[in-house]
């Protein structure tokens, strides 16, 4: 048993590490911590979440035709089943999200 | 196989003479143990309503699982933060203080009224919970849940599941999400609505008979276990648990001298979960197996040890009809197959045999009216090894033949006047009780006798 529970601490030790290590700063983390839940890595919102919510695409022509002012108003506010991120990003941070979908379609 | 406190330094007459009062406490304890909750505080954290995650509370949608899987932490209102800068450590705190209330008042009446008792009962309350349920940091959350029983006059520790999660895994280049659990019941940590923890049915009288048998997996340990596991899903299809077990009795002496517990797991009780699932726009389905496995002393910590190994198989549709207004059909199920050899039992002489299996199959189909109705069917059905030495006789809670055979069906129809508000009828018929349709205690009662109106009001804020 000794064995169990020190092989288990180990692995709480290293999935903690791991966690450490990973600089978090970026658009892509930001992306990835606040929209991939819903939308997905590609943005598709073809997710199982995405679905049951019904996550715009945002590589679609519908969104990237919209203006930053007005993908910037949808993150900040919300709309429909989206929530509001006004009190949780900055404005700074709002904008590298703006940026970042900008360049799904590239992806 | 649950359904006795096989108190092993105790003599045989004392066992029998506890053996009702104890199959009674179980059956309570498997009726509470469903008992199961949505929380406000998450909505409060993320800012999206209730529906957003349940078709109806508990049950999850594809969002809520996925809420749950990430540890509860994903927010968007504000927080007391500090970034992580050099050697310096960040600091993600709520504002609000991810506290939450469920209230529930209840009227339960059976079909014959338990000996000496009155029937048609209310509870004021029923029960009433605290939630600790959010984020306690970037990856790391909780739900944490604290009862007040009107029956024991005392608040009690109930289900836990506190979480690390971290999203930011690849494997094949697809996705992982992994973590690490801290939980207190089998199954507790798991993301649908067909395992024991979060199964129908979803609200449940604790004043109305329930069989008693049942396996260790499906309610015994709840709130009697202390385990950390891990878990993981890749590319949102495969999903991996495991997670060992001790036992943590609650309101026990500690360390734990076994005496006056009927489970007392020797060495560790590892529990295994192993799921897939997948998704098209308007189905989510999943299919999984689980298990446990368990060696226990009963009132005890050395000695003769039984042993018990659950095997389980379940699945769970979710179909979303566009056509009617995206309303929700859900179709539940899961069997356990437990075997299990009872030689501390046996040598206490509180079971007949040595070798024992029970089989429990439960399915149920819902139907949800937007997020207002739900209306749900069930079908249970338990069989397993006759012992009237484990399942002896005794008026209301026992079995005249020793079977653990109990079958039956579970109507409920709740109302969401507002999503934080269940106001719900429950139906509860056997056909079988404990063994049999008539005179199944040897006391004369009906296995229909325990057929139960339950009526309950929750109020969640």
């Amino acid at each position: 048993m000794k064995r169990t529970l020190r092989g288990f601490a180990l692995i709480l030790l290293g999935a903690i590490c791991s966690h450490l290590l990973m600089a978090e700063t970026d658009a892509a983390s930001l992306f990835k911590s606040k929209c991939v839940m819903c939308h997905g890595e590609d943005g598709s919102g073809n997710t199982p979440s995405g679905k049951v919510l019904k996550a715009k695409d945002l590589r679609s022509e519908e969104t990237q035709k919209k203006s930053d002012a007005e993908i910037t108003e949808v993150i900040t506010k919300g709309r429909n089943k989206m929530p509001a991120f006004a009190q949780k990003l900055k404005p700074e941070q709002i904008q590298q999200l703006v940026a970042y979908v900008r360049q799904l379609p590239k992806k | 196989m649950q359904g006795t406190d096989t108190r092993f330094s105790l003599p045989t007459s004392s066992i029998k003479l506890l053996l009702p009062k104890l199959l009674v406490a179980v059956s309570v304890a498997i009726l509470c143990a469903q008992a199961a909750y949505a929380v406000p505080s998450y909505s409060r954290q993320t800012g999206l309503s209730c529906a957003s995650c349940h078709y109806a509370p508990p049950e999850l949608n594809a969002f809520g699982r996925k809420f749950k899987l990430e540890g509860y932490t994903f927010a968007t209102k504000p927080e007391v933060s500090d970034d992580k800068k050099g050697h310096n450590a960040a600091l993600h705190l709520l504002e609000v203080f991810p506290l939450s209330v469920i209230f529930d008042t209840s009227f339960t009446s059976t079909k014959a009224p338990q000996p000496a008792t009155q029937n048609g009962n209310f509870q004021f309350p029923q029960d009433a919970s605290l939630f600790l349920a959010g984020a306690w940091g970037e990856h790391v959350g909780s739900f944490l849940q604290v009862t007040y029983d009107s029956q024991a006059d005392h608040f009690t520790w109930d289900n836990t599941d506190i979480r690390y999660a971290n999203t930011n895994g690849k494997f094949l280049d697809k996705s992982l999400t992994y973590g690490v659990t801290l939980n207190n019941n089998p199954t507790v940590e798991d993301l649908w609505n067909s395992t024991p923890a979060w199964g129908f049915p979803f609200v449940s009288s604790n004043v109305a008979p329930g069989p008693s048998a049942g396996a260790i997996i499906n309610g015994t340990l709840a709130q009697d276990v202390a385990g950390v596991g891990g878990y993981a899903m890749w590319n949102d299809h495969l999903y991996l648990a495991g997670t060992i077990y001790r036992s943590e009795h609650i309101g026990g002496s500690q360390p734990n001298p076994g005496t006056g517990f009927g489970f007392n797991i020797r060495g560790l009780a590892p529990y295994w979960r192993l799921a897939w699932q997948t998704s098209s726009e308007n189905n989510n389905l999943e299919i999984g197996t689980y298990g446990m496995h368990m060696k226990s002393s009963p009132g005890a910590i050395t000695g003769l040890e039984d042993g018990y190994t659950d095997w389980a198989v379940d699945f769970q549709l979710d179909h979303t009809i566009p056509q009617w207004k995206n309303d929700v059909v859900s179709i539940r199920g899961t069997y356990i197959r437990e075997n299990s050899s009872l030689r501390a039992s046996f040598g206490g002489g509180a079971a007949a045999v040595v070798g024992h299996h029970l089989n429990t199959a439960q399915a149920n189909v819902e139907y949800h009216f937007g997020t207002r109705v739900s209306a749900t069917a069930g079908y249970f059905d338990v069989t397993g090894t006759a012992d009237p030495l484990l399942f002896a006789s005794a008026p209301v809670s026992g079995s005249a033949n020793g079977s653990p055979q109990s079958n039956g069906y579970l109507l409920n129809l709740s109302w969401w006047p507002q999503q934080n508000i269940d106001l719900a009828f429950q139906y509860t018929g056997y056909l079988r009780f404990n063994g049999a349709g008539t005179n199944y205690d040897g006391a004369g009662r009906a296995a229909n006798g325990n057929n139960s109106v339950y009526l309950l009001a929750r109020f969640v804020f």
